[in-house]
């Protein structure tokens, strides 16, 4: 229920911003191209995730109770 | 009368007050001094100074303007809030701690000079150790003595760069400075504070091993205050524009790996505290304000987190993600109430921190800092992952693993009530906020555009935590972090102390074996009674004076 409610709330808020059709030309381009910060959600969660999780097993990571 | 009064003295006078008062009068002083004190900071008007001559420089203990008063302000409520959410708590000693802390926050934000902000910025770093100690356990004792050590390294940076500036010529005055070498270490002072990485380490090493009700307002004010004094001293330094975007995203990558959730949360200070140095560094009155109102904001629901975090704790004794879960049927209040503080931290529309976060991101965005805004950008990404999502989903909902809580006391639900409904107030009707900053603010947050883009960054990171889910669980480990420079170097030091105490009392054996040896000869020959043994030692201490001498020479 709560996975299909982000779902259509995702979708709402793309479509949302598709209907303000931005004009403004002093705005950058992020934020005039469509559902930018929808993408940029995405993948900057995934990024995130990946990159932490890879310096953590490489170089950060150690069992508890070791810090060196 | 008032206008002689100082709200960081009206704390100091009472944790005296609760330090030697029949213990009936307890709860009424712990009321009261933080009400009056919150009084009297609402009453002081713009402009207004307490100043006196000191050394022949002007030393001013209460200046009042804009950006002090904000500040200021904030400090007296979360006093008040931290204050009845340790209500329950009968030992003298944590009420007495917190007060000197709250105290001497409001002392820094409101000094007028260098020499004024140095005793209060000290006393500080004092009662906020205790604040660590007071849990008595043997990790909480370790980090405290790490923490006092690095914060006695940082005022000493400030005390040199202070006295360099004095002796030059400069004076005391505390305004914005010029970056110049008695400066930089001023600024090495503040940064520390600041939780600058690579410098944050003690924020993440010891605040999740403070006392419960200590976190709470070990999470408001230090950093806080270093935010203030940045903003004060050094507004435009390109070097915080940088420092502070990464700061927003360090906070976020490390907090990935955490599995205590205290800890995933003071890493999120270092964060939130990076949009704050952001703004300070890009420096407009846009900026500025932003910090400022970030700050405020930031106060509120940190201090709400910790609150109900701290109630996790207080209640299971657990804090790991890997040992918590299933918790809502059973604190359901207390989830409610940890997500307004996430939600207000995550930048979502009505909540606080969706007016704050986004003066900093326009302010980069208007000065055409496009690197900037991103970073901070997937900041908030970050943060909405952790605090909005990892962390109440693995401690509230996904396995249940048999803990029976309760909701904390009506004292503790109390304070976080009041700082849920703070963070509410200022989301919904951010004009009362944005009239207090120090520099006047043309924005308006609610624009369908804002809030749908913010939604979007939102809802795309739910997306994809739903997607990842399955990776981010608690891992029963320990994350290094810049601290293990002074862990592994103070073992390092100790080490060869103890090598070199050995080797000392070795040779010092070996020399008292020779003086027997000696005494014994002139004995036996007659001639001479055998040598006293002070003067034996005194022979050894100045071999072994000699032997250092060479060594550092």
């Amino acid at each position: 229920m709560l996975r299909r409610l982000v779902w259509v709330g995702f979708a709402l808020s793309v479509g949302g911003e598709l209907l303000l059709a931005a004009t403004d030309a002093l705005l950058p381009w992020w934020h005039r191209a469509p559902a930018f910060h929808a993408v940029y959600g995405v993948v900057g969660c995934v990024l995130i995730v990946v990159v932490s999780k890879a310096l953590g097993k490489v170089w950060l990571q150690r069992p508890e109770g070791r810090d060196d | 009368m008032t206008e002689f009064l100082h709200p960081a003295g009206v704390y100091l006078v009472g944790a005296a007050l609760v330090g030697i008062a029949p213990g009936r009068l307890r709860v009424p002083l712990l009321l009261l001094i933080p009400a009056g004190a919150l009084a009297l900071g609402v009453a002081l008007p713009d402009g207004h100074r307490l100043s006196g001559h000191f050394l022949g420089e002007e030393i001013s203990v209460l200046r009042v303007d804009r950006l002090s008063f904000v500040f200021g302000l904030v400090f007296l409520m979360m006093g008040g809030l931290g204050t009845v959410f340790a209500l329950h708590v009968k030992e003298r000693g944590p009420h007495v701690t917190a007060f000197a802390y709250v105290g001497a926050a409001l002392g820094v934000v409101f000094a007028g000079d260098l020499l004024t902000l140095f005793v209060f910025w000290e006393l500080m770093a004092v009662a906020s150790t205790l604040l660590i100690l007071q849990r008595r356990t043997k990790r909480a004792l370790a980090a405290g003595f790490r923490y006092l050590l690095v914060h006695a390294f940082g005022g000493a940076s400030l005390l040199a760069g202070i006295l360099l500036q004095w002796t030059a010529g400069e004076g005391l005055a505390f305004d914005a400075m010029a970056l110049t070498g008695s400066t930089a270490l001023i600024l090495l002072g503040f940064a520390i504070n600041a939780a600058i990485p690579p410098l944050h380490a003690w924020l993440t090493d010891a605040y999740p091993e403070a006392t419960v009700t200590g976190s709470v307002f070990l999470s408001a004010f230090t950093t806080k205050a270093a935010v203030y004094v940045l903003a004060r001293g050094f507004p435009g330094v390109e070097l915080l524009v940088w420092a502070g975007a990464v700061m927003a995203l360090y906070g976020v990558v490390f907090a990935v790996l955490e599995n205590d959730i205290r800890r995933l949360l003071a890493y999120h200070i270092v964060s939130q505290v990076g949009y704050m140095v952001c703004g300070v560094g890009l420096g407009t009155g846009l900026a500025i304000s932003g910090a400022a109102a970030h700050a405020f904001s930031h106060i509120l629901y940190k201090g709400l987190l910790f609150m109900s975090t701290g109630a996790v704790l207080h209640v299971t004794g657990r804090s790991k993600l890997t040992e918590l879960g299933g918790l809502w049927r059973t604190m359901p209040v207390t989830l409610a109430l940890y997500t307004v503080g996430a939600f207000s931290i995550s930048g979502v529309p009505l909540f606080n921190g969706f007016v704050s976060k986004s003066l900093v991101v326009a302010a980069a965005e208007g000065e055409h800092r496009a690197a900037v805004e991103w970073m901070l950008l997937l900041a908030s990404v970050g943060t909405f992952l952790h605090t909005g999502l990892k962390l109440p989903v693995f401690t509230f909902f996904a396995e249940d693993r048999g803990i029976r809580g309760r909701e904390p006391g009506w004292n503790m639900l109390l304070a976080m009530g009041l700082a849920a409904f703070l963070c509410i107030g200022i989301g919904v009707a951010p004009g009362a906020l944005y009239a207090l900053l120090p520099f006047p603010v043309d924005y308006r947050p609610y624009t369908a555009r804002h809030v749908l883009t913010t939604l979007q960054l939102l809802l795309g990171t739910g997306v994809a935590f739903m997607l990842l889910v399955r990776h981010l669980g608690g891992e029963p480990t320990v994350t290094l972090d810049t601290d293990w420079v002074y862990r592994q170097g103070g073992r390092l030091v100790v080490g060869l102390a103890e090598a070199w105490a050995g080797g000392s009392a070795r040779m010092l054996a070996g020399l008292t074996r020779e003086r027997d040896r000696l005494s014994a000869l002139i004995a036996a020959a007659g001639r001479r009674p055998p040598l006293p043994v002070g003067y034996w030692l005194l022979i050894s201490l100045g071999l072994l004076s000699a032997l250092i001498l060479i060594i550092v020479l």
